[in-house]
């Protein structure tokens, strides 16, 4: 290896070597001489004997010179000149390639950044990454597996108590708190972690430490905090900041450690500002209520990581963790008796990556990008599958110089190894293409994929550039090889015996291949992009149940402190008032829940029906008086709320349409009654009918939701406000934000945001596959036009003597186009028909990422099928009207 | 009338260059020398043959050359023998050592 790299080393300073060398035997011949005089003799003598001593002095040099000699090398060098010379010669053909190559690499390398950062990269300073896991509990509800967001902490001690697989247990949350007092307090986020936590990565703080068990225990853990580095850095301009207090929500903490640079534990996008003990955070969230979160079961919130033990199998971690979750599932039951028993919901759980986009249930939009990440592959073939096209095309207008090569006894293996050549430093040169398109497209795809403005950048990111640089030799790898491999086959004497006008047009059954490759390749992509564009298509169209254009969503925050439901009753009907009076505003209500954040269930039982839970699951939303006409929900029987429906009045609920069809099929639902919270709670009349909306998510298929007046109901769960505007919203947040701030109390704050924010937010896994497979296809397309075009080009251009014979015997134009025309569309039918077997073959994996639509709708294959076609119609009719121009006298003299 | 040149032992040559340098760094003539006096010109390394073989150790990372000044003023390259060329010259002491050894039992049995 040394030796090796030593060899290499002085190939590369070989000449000064050689010197080197030389003025070491001539010093060796000096000091000869003068031995040689020193025993008396001339210095004729002396010369002559030092000289026969050193002996043959060439010979020395070329012995030496052969140690400093690498033959591959020398080879690799003359073909790397042989091939620049070539590419020099035909600048055209070079940026093609290089254009192409560089358009598929870079839109590796881009989808890659995103795809690292969002799935595999580990976690800055994690020890033995391999061996940590996050862990997903699993169960299954009414035939469906689920796989949970948040855990218990309660869960947690169960799981760490129940299992032997594990070497290291702990516990995180991430979310928003404000930090800091007064004037530099801002909304942060914040890690929550066990000390255990630390014990995962091999970091050391750069200041102080961090926090130990004994700070990080149950039913109140020490008001500690460690700060990250970067905000070490720019709040306090690292300074020693040990034993100082600072403030995050509403409690004081002391600083006791600051974590090391790029460290920020396994927290997915920013980096948390500070973190501190999970249990002193768990019992800050329970203090205004009475619930003890290391006993009960009512809060799931946060998330487990764990550490396998050295030679336990994932799959053994898992049964062990199963297990024990099936043991805490009954502990459970002890406490709350209406939770499924273990043999219906079976509860398991996996110890699975630690980024939930690797996760066991990675969400729509991760499996998403993992489907446009395979496009981009399929792009970059195709960009090969042309390159490799343009490369035979040479190949075979060079067959007679090739031929020439090997009949004077060149070897198949230098040809190859010169071919290959060409075609990776083609790619190489694509690659820096590439790496460039990455970093202008990747700051797009980022902020499309990771929400994430950071200014990481993919040509410092050696992930990426490794990515980008295999991509591009395994580019050239195949375009290299493929021309070697058909290019140099048939006879080497008829190659060399024909004229440069061959006698008949050779069909190239690999270029074929290839065409055909890009064609159904690009059908496949261009499929999909019209998959995905008709699924956002749908889900825009899709009746929400409310006009999210119309309305801003009002929420206020106390930044921690602890404000008594009396009092956020007050505060909540004081933002109302407030809010309908501001100028613009056409309507306003108070509610409890907002669609897509914040959903709302209550235990529900409906005289005459056993089980109402059984029949799916019900949500409920309060509101206030004008809470339909607010949103634009239509009222479909009945009536909404009205002002009637006071705190004393006879309790009411209006039910969604789909609700009211589950619970009373045929049956006029009015007047029916619902018992809200409790078995023997009093009855609660159906007034009305609405219209289903979409609350927890834009495709979910039961609608099933009731509505009840908020001031009958619980008017301490009011949390926001819906604010319905005259003219367009967007325009009014700030004046709606500042008129409502007047009424906020202390550091409280609103937050003002256009609902359609929301929705569209909903609708970003289809919107990124729309735009990304778009994208993409339309470069695909592209791509495969211009390899037709070469490829008919090339064929006329074959052709041109059989064409002047036909011209010759009376063919019209028409004739001549039709025939050049055809041959095109040969290709595109063969590449359709070929991409609509992979497409359909495709569509069983792709369908539940779409949105009513089906994977093989017949409608849109045909429309791209038709797209093709006409794309190779356009791509063939330029080299089919110059075949019309072909003067028969010219082309049947020539040569 | 300079003594009958002796032919090295093949695979001698590097241990003999590694010798000499463990003594002390010395140049391509110096290393000449050195084994043609302690062998009291028994030995003679062929000029032809010292230099390649210079240039395949130093690539080995056996020796490491560097130029200098020799006392009287000349430029001149001295090599140097390193920690991995050490090890490599005791494993070829012991080699040659084993195979004096078992020549000599071949020759002389006992």
């Amino acid at each position: 290896m040394h030796e090796w790299l030593a060899r290499i080393i002085d190939w590369v300073r070989r000449d000064r070597l050689q010197a080197e060398l030389d003025d070491e035997l001539a010093f060796h011949r000096t000091l000869l001489e003068r031995d040689a005089r020193l025993e008396g003799a001339s210095a004729d003598d002396a010369a002559w004997a030092a000289r026969r001593q050193l002996g043959n002095a060439t010979r020395v040099r070329e012995d030496a010179r052969e140690r400093w000699s690498v033959p591959w090398l020398d080879h690799l060098q003359q073909d790397v000149r042989y091939a620049l010379r070539g590419l020099r010669r035909s600048p055209a053909f070079t940026l093609s390639v290089v254009v192409t190559l560089g358009l598929g690499i870079g839109a590796n390398a881009a989808m890659f950044g995103v795809i690292d950062r969002l799935m595999f990269r580990p976690h800055a300073y994690l020890r033995d990454a391999g061996r940590v896991h996050r862990v997903y509990l699993q169960y299954t509800d009414r035939e469906r597996e689920h796989t949970r967001d948040g855990m218990e902490y309660t869960r947690y001690l169960d799981l760490r108590r129940w299992t032997t697989s594990f070497a290291g247990y702990a516990a995180y949350y991430h979310a928003t708190l404000a930090v800091g007092t007064g004037d530099v307090a801002r909304e942060r986020r914040f890690a929550a972690v066990s000390a255990s936590f630390f014990d995962f990565f091999d970091a050391r703080p750069t200041l102080g430490r961090y926090f130990q068990a004994a700070e990080d225990s149950t039913p109140v853990g020490a008001s500690v905090v460690v700060l990250d580095h970067g905000f070490w850095k720019t709040e306090y301009a690292g300074r020693n900041v040990l034993g100082q207090p600072l403030q995050i929500g509403s409690d004081m903490y002391t600083i006791i450690g600051v974590a090391p640079e790029g460290f920020s534990g396994v927290s997915e996008g920013a980096n948390p500002a500070v973190y501190i003990p999970i249990t002193t955070f768990a019992a800050a969230r329970s203090r205004a209520t009475s619930r003890q979160y290391f006993l009960s079961y009512d809060w799931g919130w946060m998330d487990m990581m764990v550490r396998r033990k050295p030679g336990v199998t994932i799959a053994a971690a898992n049964a062990d963790l199963s297990a024990a979750h099936a043991r805490s599932w009954n502990a459970e039951r002890a406490l709350v008796a209406w939770r499924p028993p273990v043999d219906v919901a079976r509860p398991r759980a996996v110890a699975s990556a630690l980024r939930s986009a690797a996760g066991p249930d990675p969400g729509l939009e991760a499996r998403t990008l993992r489907w446009v990440s395979g496009v981009a592959v399929i792009v970059l073939l195709i960009a090969c599958a042309n390159v490799a096209n343009l490369f035979l095309a040479r190949a075979l207008r060079r067959r007679r110089e090739v031929a020439m090569r090997v009949a004077l006894g060149v070897s198949r293996g230098r040809l190859i190894a010169q071919s290959l050549t060409e075609s990776i430093v083609l790619s190489l040169a694509g690659c820096v293409v590439g790496v460039a398109v990455a970093q202008w497209g990747g700051v797009a795809l980022r902020r499309l994929f990771l929400d994430d403005t950071s200014r990481l950048d993919l040509v410092t990111d050696v992930r990426t550039l490794l990515v980008a640089l295999a991509a591009a030799l395994f580019a050239g790898m195949i375009t290299g090889i493929a021309p070697v491999m058909f290019g140099t086959r048939g006879g080497l004497a008829s190659a060399l015996k024909v004229g440069q006008r061959e006698g008949t047009y050779h069909r190239s059954p690999a270029r074929t291949a290839l065409l055909i490759t890009q064609g159904a390749l690009s059908m496949t992509l261009l499929v999909g992009a019209g998959l995905f564009v008709t699924s956002l298509q749908h889900v825009r169209d899709t009746r929400l149940g409310f006009d999210a254009d119309r309305i801003l969503l009002v929420r206020r925050d106390f930044r921690g402190a602890q404000v008594s439901d009396s009092d956020q009753v007050r505060l909540g009907r004081r933002m109302l008032e407030t809010a309908q009076a501001i100028p613009g505003v056409e309507r306003a209500a108070w509610v409890s829940d907002i669609p897509f954040m914040i959903t709302s269930t209550a235990r529900l039982s409906v005289p005459g029906i056993d089980s109402v839970a059984r029949l799916g699951e019900f949500t409920y939303q309060q509101g206030t008086t004008d809470y339909f006409a607010t949103m634009g929900t239509r009222i479909l029987k009945g009536r909404g709320f009205s002002k009637e429906d006071r705190a004393n009045a006879p309790a009411v609920v209006v039910v969604s349409a789909s609700m009211a069809r589950v619970l009373w099929p045929g049956v006029d639902p009015l007047g029916k009654c619902i018992r809200v919270g409790a078995d023997t709670a009093p009855c609660t009349t159906v007034v009305g009918v609405a219209e289903d909306v979409a609350h927890n998510s834009l495709t979910e298929a039961q609608r099933y939701r009731y509505y009840l007046p908020i001031e009958q109901f619980r008017p301490e769960n009011g949390y926001a406000v819906m604010v319905r505007m005259r003219g367009d919203p967007v325009a009014a947040v700030e004046r709606v934000r500042a008129a409502l701030q007047t009424v906020m109390p202390g550091q409280a704050y609103v937050i003002v945001r256009p609902m359609r924010d929301v929705v569209d937010g909903e609708r970003r896994s289809w919107r990124v596959g729309a735009t990304m497979f778009v994208a993409f296809g339309v470069l695909a397309l592209a791509v495969a036009a211009v390899g037709l075009y070469g490829v008919i080009a090339y064929n006329v251009a074959q052709r041109m003597q059989e064409l002047g014979v036909r011209v010759a015997l009376g063919a019209q134009p028409s004739d001549v186009v039709r025939l050049v025309v055809g041959q095109g569309v040969r290709f595109a039918v063969l590449g359709v028909t070929v991409g609509t077997v992979l497409a359909i073959g495709a569509a069983r994996w792709v369908q539940p990422l779409l949105f009513e639509q089906s994977a093989t709708d017949v409608r849109i294959f045909g429309a791209v099928g038709g797209v093709l076609v006409a794309v190779a119609v356009l791509a063939s009719s330029i080299p089919a009207r110059r075949a019309t121009r072909v003067d028969p006298n010219t082309v049947l003299r020539s040569d | 009338m300079p003594p009958a040149k002796r032919d090295l032992l093949p695979g001698t040559l590097d241990m003999l260059i590694l010798s000499s340098l463990s003594v002390q760094s010395m140049h391509g003539y110096g290393i000449a020398q050195h084994i043609q006096r302690l062998s009291q010109d028994k030995l003679r390394v062929e000029e032809g043959s010292l230099y390649p073989a210079l240039q395949r150790m130093r690539q080995k990372g056996w020796i490491k050359a560097q130029w200098g000044q020799t006392p009287n003023n000349q430029r001149a390259r001295y090599y140097t023998i390193t920690v991995l060329g050490q090890r490599q010259l005791g494993e070829q002491e012991t080699s040659f050592a084993e195979l004096l050894d078992a020549i000599a039992r071949v020759m002389r049995p006992v």
